[in-house]
């Protein structure tokens, strides 16, 4: 019974300040000289070591508590996730997007029911009767909508006036799309009330627009960004319908499990849609209220849509299937084994 | 494990190494988090409104102020992305506080998980100031919003907590103190245990201590025929006696 706990701690602590003096730089271990790795790494193998034996001896409950502190630091930063590279920006847009969007086609195509019928109710509505669209809309945004729309929204504009547009659609747009994805997570509720609000409002203001007789001025404004921001919130909303459905047909996992299992693939929808949506932005604040002729902006936006419906039915398709780590079930209890970096 | 480990009383979360070591995490609680978060949210604020003093002026006016648009909306929704992914799991305000974001396994947070439970915060906000987040928080065992669950992250406290001071003798035993004692002193090694953790009891006040002491010493002394003259002195006596120390030199002087 020689070696209670004072002594050991005497004899122990000093590896035990090394480790947390490391610690406390908040340095990535790999950054550190290869002699200074492999002393770390040690370390917490023996600090490991240590509260095994303080926990099998019964030490008291603060040196546990100090092991336990630091055995986890140093798990942390031992462990510490993979590094970043961008090929992975890449790896998104040329396969896991697009796949991904197909995998879920019928989510897909759910949301653009819910985003393009009321959408479409909207504009007839409004264009039957102005009222309709009083109702539906402030007067004052009514009011502002025809205004703007009432000569080419491209006139008068500055290059400084487009860049604060640009940023303008940043925070807004992908803003509203993430709140469409994550509010999906009350059974997908959210999301179908985002999609149809956004659906009936843009809609309506299309319709009143195109009632007051400016309805060309609108199309060619939004025809080409259209083709980005339309779709990535489609998308964002058929995000959020997967997570909502995940809560209520788990397959036999558990509630959040089931959502876990599609993290994966929910992510690569909503990282898509963040790079859509920025490519609409900078569209809509530079492209969209240029003074390029009609037909070339009608031509372009054209050329726009197919692309987009181009890529998303076709890019990644190779001749095997899709790899299957993007499957379900492989966001749950993800191991960082070091294949992901092997070339 | 040891006994009496099956359930413990603080909410921790068990995590279990690829070196077969188990170590235990205490999770951080709706408090700690939200000063996190005040930290963070002040961080932002600060950035907001130094870049709106600064860039006002360059530029086009309007250009600046779409920047500033870009700038809000990335700290608004990348400033928790950005940090815990090139940060393993920590944003300034966790940081400060001695929390970190982690996988449920113990395992670092990727991108992804990153990016998730940050773009959930929106539903955890709803219907205002994170109610939802604070009711699945008061769900769960491990205090988790519904980006974490969705994310399969956790938050952990790690702040290294201190060890308390070895147990000092003041004056150190003498050899004819000890001699009272039996070489072999009757006390089971749970009432050594007990007597250890209220040794280790630095914040006890001098009569508290005392009062204490009191009630156990005379029982202990009666034991062995002594008389507990000082009772706290008496219980660390007994306590080094009971050691061992293979007749070594007391404890106190050892260097």
């Amino acid at each position: 019974m020689s070696d209670r706990q004072d002594t050991w701690v005497k004899n122990r602590s000093g590896e035990w300040n090394e480790l947390a003096a490391l610690l406390g730089q908040h340095r990535a271990w790999h950054r550190f000289p290869a002699p200074t790795i492999a002393r770390a790494a040690g370390l917490y193998r023996s600090v490991s070591a240590d509260l095994m034996h303080a926990r099998s001896s019964g030490y008291t409950p603060d040196l546990i508590a100090f092991l336990d502190g630091i055995a986890a630091r140093a798990h942390a930063a031992l462990y510490s996730a993979p590094p970043y590279r961008l090929g992975a920006v890449i790896d998104l847009l040329a396969r896991d997007f697009p796949r991904t969007v197909r995998r879920h086609g019928r989510f897909v195509a759910f949301a653009a029911l819910l985003f393009v019928v009321p959408g479409l109710v909207g504009f007839i509505g409004s264009v039957r009767s102005p009222r309709f669209a009083t109702q539906i809309l402030p007067e004052a945004t009514a009011e502002q909508m025809r205004e703007s729309y009432a000569h080419d929204p491209g006139e008068g504009r500055t290059g400084d006036d487009n860049a604060f547009m640009a940023g303008f659609y940043v925070n807004n747009n992908i803003g509203i799309a993430f709140r469409c994805f994550a509010t999906g997570i009350l059974f997908g509720l959210g999301s179908v009330f985002f999609l149809v609000y956004n659906g009936l409002t843009i809609g309506t203001v299309a319709g009143f627009v195109q009632s007051a007789g400016y309805g060309r001025n609108l199309l060619t404004f939004i025809a080409g960004h259209g083709a980005f921001e339309l779709t990535a919130i489609v998308i964002s909303g058929a995000a959020g319908l997967v997570m909502g459905y995940a809560l209520v047909s788990t397959g036999g996992l558990t509630r959040f499990g089931s959502l876990r299992a599609r993290a994966r693939d929910v992510a690569h929808l909503v990282l898509g849609v963040v790079i859509m949506l920025a490519i609409a932005a900078c569209l809509e604040g530079f492209w969209s209220p240029s003074h390029a002729p009609r037909r070339v902006k009608l031509a372009v936006a054209s050329l726009l849509w197919l692309g987009v419906i181009a890529y998303l039915g076709f890019a990644g398709r190779s001749g095997r299937a899709a790899n299957p780590g993007t499957g379900a079930g492989s966001g749950a209890a993800r191991v960082p084994l070091p294949t992901r970096h092997a070339k | 494990m040891g006994p009496a480990h099956d359930d413990p009383l603080d909410n921790t979360a068990d995590v279990e190494t690829p070196e077969r070591i188990r170590f235990r995490y205490h999770v951080a609680g709706p408090v700690r988090r939200a000063l996190a978060y005040l930290i963070d949210l002040a961080i932002r604020l600060v950035v907001l409104l130094t870049t709106a003093a600064l860039t006002t002026g360059i530029g086009g006016m309007k250009a600046s102020r779409g920047l500033w648009l870009v700038l809000l909306f990335v700290l608004d929704w990348g400033y928790g992305v950005l940090f815990e992914s090139l940060w393993n799991g920590q944003t300034p305000g966790k940081r400060a506080l001695g929390l970190r974001v982690v996988k449920d396994g113990g395992y670092p947070v990727g991108f992804i998980d990153a990016f998730l439970r940050n773009l959930l915060r929106a539903a955890d906000f709803l219907p205002a100031g994170y109610v939802l987040g604070l009711l699945s928080m008061a769900g769960d065992r491990s205090f988790r919003r519904i980006g974490d669950r969705v994310a399969g992250t956790m938050v952990v406290i790690e702040t290294g907590s201190a060890i308390d001071a070895a147990i000092t003798l003041v004056p150190p035993a003498t050899p004819a103190e000890l001699a009272e004692i039996p070489h072999r002193p009757p006390v089971r090694p749970e009432e050594i245990d007990a007597i250890e953790l209220f040794l280790r009891r630095p914040r006890l006040s001098a009569p508290r201590a005392r009062e204490l002491a009191e009630i156990i010493a005379p029982v202990l002394a009666a034991r062995m025929n002594l008389r507990a003259g000082d009772p706290v002195r008496f219980l660390g006596l007994l306590h080094q006696r009971a050691l061992g120390l293979r007749g070594a030199a007391p404890r106190g002087s050892a260097p």
